[in-house]
């Protein structure tokens, strides 16, 4: 009796694990089964029904993403914007004629598991296509799979210096520009400060994250080099979930600018320690987090006012496929535009630059698209997209700042839709 | 990473340190509520219930969902918690967990399962999304200046460690005053005597198990008020109380308490006056030497099996 109990006991826990750390794979799009042939009739307007005979093979595409762990929020975003991607392009006939079936695997945020599954996803799954996880952490390791097997690798969310200085050349970062500059308009206006208000001072407070680092490190050269003081660099593990201590140290040092280098719930962290030890800076610029608008307000309210952020997607920007970009997101996953995540908005930004791409060349030949990803221009919700030698692309981002319970765009110079506070109000 | 910081060596005045030190010590009061259930687990059980941060984290989404749905305020929210998930640990007890206990091993395992089986559970509910709730007073401090030093209290903090010291006292005066708490330590002390004297000792674990879990219910509440969290933020919390019940002494409860402020203190001490990166460090440095001279912990017992 007792031995019986252990078995079953012991089967649960082993399925449960099983179901937990297997990363299930969900896939969208319709499954037919026939091997691909070699030319496709012209492109139904509806994708074909799984029994019809005729159906054509479907176009695969594979990715990792961190759907659960640390990056489950940012990942979940980036899978969101590939389904609405892989709707739309279905519903317009596909791609050169075939429906797109897209396989999401779950990383857990975890390094090996993703390497792991792109390996699984190009020699067991044998997909035509694959495109990127979330973020620099998973993006380095991943794309190095990918050059392997000389598959082209469209990604949403790695722009940290390291992505590109690794002598890749099938890599390509599909924001508007990389990573590490994202903060360069934030820079450009904060030294175009008149010199009585411009601030003397400032911190970092970062998360030990590729891209964050990347972020604050050269906005915090570009803030020295003109003219600023820092007084005080800290760099926390990406766990840390408690900021009192470090905001106290920050407030008897009373910097006139705060930087963030953030993810989102360390922003409401770092800011809520803030009011808390009465610190009350002229500026406040956080790497991610302020563009998340739905849970940064509901968590902060009113001290939301005067913060900034860079951007590179907005979902009232007129760009290509923008309109129905937000419009079938909140159609698929409710909410109203500004709940969209500027990371789907990235990953359906990979679907248009790929699916552009192998417009182009009439295939889904990867060492042919990788040639033509280097050359082409892209239309996409970001606006027109094309990339260096290294895969970097070449533009910039846009700067937020909250006024009342929105964010609005304050810059660069000519993109602007209301002039910056400055300084901010206190939080 | 050309630029270099010389404010960064400057050590902290002794205004912060202060000022830290007394947060630390307000955020360990909550420390010692979370891990209080789980060393009274380990206590009558003698098991480790690898899924207690679940439960946690389970807690105060509880207390987000009241506040968001009702406006109810998260100390509040303790009062249905509590009995709720006091409830569900004597039922998951009595009919899942008492028939691994015999087995350590299957036990962390089956509790462990069930971790996962709730952070899935909870990131189907509420998403994957950072979480915390925004009272009317969150941000608010109380201002003391007490000799030379200006002091700025967090009310949240003070509020979450009245609350968790409120529980404590309550469990406390529960386990001394009550033939209930008899029981438990009793069962504590030696399993084996307390059934030969009339306990009965599965009843007294299911009920244990409920009190343990009723405490981190109490604890999660206070969680929402203070931190964020996701569905996977418990995987962090679980090895924060478990450590804290080894520097105490596993199953002690004064123990539990006297360690979490250690913890509290240490962390934030540690974050100003190096870098916040090393500060969790500190606090294992506190535990390896205790356990070198106390493999109990500080207030466990040596427990001879033969």
């Amino acid at each position: 009796m007792k031995r019986n109990n252990l078995l079953v006991a012991g089967t649960i826990v082993l399925s449960l694990l099983l179901a937990a750390c297997g990363g299930p794979a969900t896939t969208v799009a319709p499954v037919p089964t026939q091997p691909p042939a070699a030319t496709q009739p012209p492109a139904p307007t509806q994708p074909p029904p799984t029994e019809a005979p005729t159906a054509v093979a479907p176009i695969r595409i594979g990715a990792s993403l961190p759907l659960t762990g640390d990056f489950s929020e940012p990942g979940t975003a980036a899978q969101q914007g590939y389904e609405v991607w892989v709707e739309m392009v279905n519903e317009a006939g596909g791609l050169l004629g075939r429906p797109v079936e897209l396989t999401v695997l779950d990383n857990a945020s975890d390094q090996d598991t993703a390497v792991a599954d792109y390996e699984k996803l190009i020699t067991v799954d044998k997909v035509d296509l694959v495109v990127g996880p979330f973020s620099s952490r998973l993006v380095i390791p991943t794309s190095e799979v990918a050059a392997r097997y000389g598959y082209a690798f469209v990604e949403p969310a790695g722009g940290a210096p390291d992505v590109f200085n690794r002598g890749l050349t099938n890599l390509f970062f599909a924001q508007p520009a990389r990573g590490a500059q994202q903060a360069d308009p934030f820079a450009d206006y904060i030294l175009s400060l008149p010199e009585d208000v411009r601030p003397k001072t400032f911190a970092v407070v970062s998360q030990d994250d590729p891209f964050a680092l990347g972020v604050v490190e050269r906005l915090k050269g570009q803030l020295t080099d003109g003219g600023l003081e820092l007084v005080l660099d800290e760099i926390y593990a990406p766990e840390t979930t408690d900021f009192s201590a470090i905001a106290t140290q920050v407030a008897d040092l009373d910097p006139d600018l705060i930087v963030g280098g953030t993810i989102l719930e360390d922003s409401i962290g770092q800011i809520r320690a803030y009011q808390e030890a009465g610190y009350q800076p002229r500026g406040a610029f956080f790497t991610t987090g302020p563009s998340l608008p739905g849970p940064f307000r509901e968590a902060l309210g009113d001290a939301t006012e005067g913060v900034f952020a860079a951007m590179s997607w907005f979902p009232e920007a007129e760009e290509y496929q923008n309109a129905e970009f937000v419009a079938r997101y909140n159609e698929m996953f409710g909410g109203t535009p500004a709940d969209i995540p500027e990371d789907a908005a990235n990953a359906f930004t990979v679907g248009q630059v790929l699916q552009q791409a192998v417009g182009n060349t009439d295939n889904i030949d990867n060492a042919e698209l990788i040639e033509e990803l280097h050359e082409g221009v892209y239309q996409t919700v970001v606006g027109p997209l094309s990339f260096d030698e290294v895969g970097a692309p070449k533009g910039s981002f846009m700067i937020l700042q909250w006024q009342g319970d929105t964010f609005v765009i304050v810059g660069p110079p000519g993109r602007e839709q209301a002039e910056p506070i400055w300084p901010k109000p206190e939080w | 990473m050309g630029v270099r910081c010389e404010a960064c060596v400057n050590l902290p005045s002794a205004n912060v340190l202060i000022q830290v030190a007394i947060v630390g010590l307000l955020t360990g009061g909550v420390y010692a509520l979370m891990a209080g259930g789980l060393s009274l687990i380990f206590g009558v059980l003698r098991v480790i219930n690898i899924a207690h941060g679940a439960f946690l984290v389970f807690g105060a989404y509880l207390a987000y969902w009241l506040f968001r749905l009702y406006g109810l305020d998260p100390i509040l929210s303790i009062l249905i918690t509590i009995p709720l998930f006091f409830l569900v640990g004597a039922v998951v007890q009595r009919t899942m967990l008492s028939r691994v206990r015999s087995e350590p091993g299957l036990f962390v395992l089956v509790t462990f399962a069930l971790a996962i089986t709730l952070e899935g559970i909870m990131g189907a509910l509420w998403q994957s999304t950072g979480r915390s709730v925004r009272t009317a007073y969150t941000g608010e401090v109380i201002k003391l200046a007490v000799l030379d030093f200006n002091l700025r209290l967090p009310v949240v903090r003070i509020v979450g460690f009245g609350a968790a010291i409120a529980v404590l006292g309550f469990f406390h005066t529960l386990l001394l005053r009550s033939n209930l708490g008899r029981a438990i330590r009793a069962t504590i002390q030696n399993s084996t005597a307390a059934q030969l004297v009339g306990v009965n000792v599965s009843r007294v674990q299911a009920v244990a198990f409920g009190l343990g879990l009723a405490a981190v219910a109490a604890g999660g509440s206070i969680f929402s008020l203070i931190w964020t969290f996701n569905a996977a933020s418990h995987e962090e919390w679980i090895s924060k109380m478990l450590s804290v019940i080894v520097l105490g002494g596993m199953g002690s409860l004064p123990g539990a308490f006297i360690a979490a402020l250690i913890m509290g203190v240490v962390e934030s001490v540690a974050a100003v006056t190096m870098t916040t990166y090393l500060s969790p460090i500190v606090f294992y440095l506190v535990l390896f030497l205790v356990l070198i001279f106390r493999p109990q912990g500080l207030m466990g017992t040596r427990i001879r099996e033969g």
